[in-house]
């Protein structure tokens, strides 16, 4: 059985219902003893900017900023593409709990390692 | 609440029980009846009884 599973999510603010339900569905995994991993890519880098999320709340889902908090307080991890978050001129040394600037090697390397994923 | 906030709640509360204590747990969200017995099988927690909404968990 697969142990690893990753969520891969390329948005923020631009389809805060996909940017909620791609970490409702991290938390499932991380409640199921999955090793979680959240890939933020493209739009989904500003998610890792603390306060960002403070404003997305989509109706019927619990407060983005409540989903990833307890994600990380499961043990979930947040990897952020490095190029995605650079030309958006964010401040690297500011990241919200759990997350970590990577780049493609790392995904590649966790993806490789047998893991499922699902994208948003 | 239901779907991974469910399920991140449930294993919150479940950690903070010793072994062998069951848990009620009262869950109207529809996908409740299929995600229950999912969560339980991935976790090592025993689904003792399940009579939507109501489930009862015993700790694994």
């Amino acid at each position: 059985m697969n142990t690893k599973f990753c969520v891969n999510l390329s948005f923020s603010k631009n389809d805060p219902d996909k940017a909620t339900v791609g970490f409702v569905i991290a938390n499932a995994a991380v409640a199921s003893n999955k090793e979680t991993m959240v890939f933020l890519s493209t739009e989904g880098v500003r998610l890792a900017t603390p306060g960002y999320a403070d404003d997305i709340a989509e109706p019927g889902f619990a407060p983005l900023k409540e989903l990833m908090a307890n994600f990380a307080k499961a043990g979930g991890k947040i990897f952020v593409c490095s190029p995605c978050f650079k030309r958006r001129g964010l401040d690297e040394t500011k990241l919200v709990a759990g997350a970590t600037i990577v780049g493609g090697a790392k995904l590649v390397e966790f993806l490789s390692e047998n893991a499922s994923s699902v994208s948003f | 609440m239901g779907c991974g906030e469910l399920v991140l709640e449930l294993r919150f509360r479940m950690a903070e029980l010793a072994g062998g204590t069951q848990l009620h747990l009262i869950a109207s969200d529809p996908g409740a009846p299929e995600d229950l017995p999912a969560w339980c099988r991935m976790t090592g927690n025993r689904l003792v009884r399940a009579e939507h909404p109501d489930y009862w968990i015993e700790r694994g």
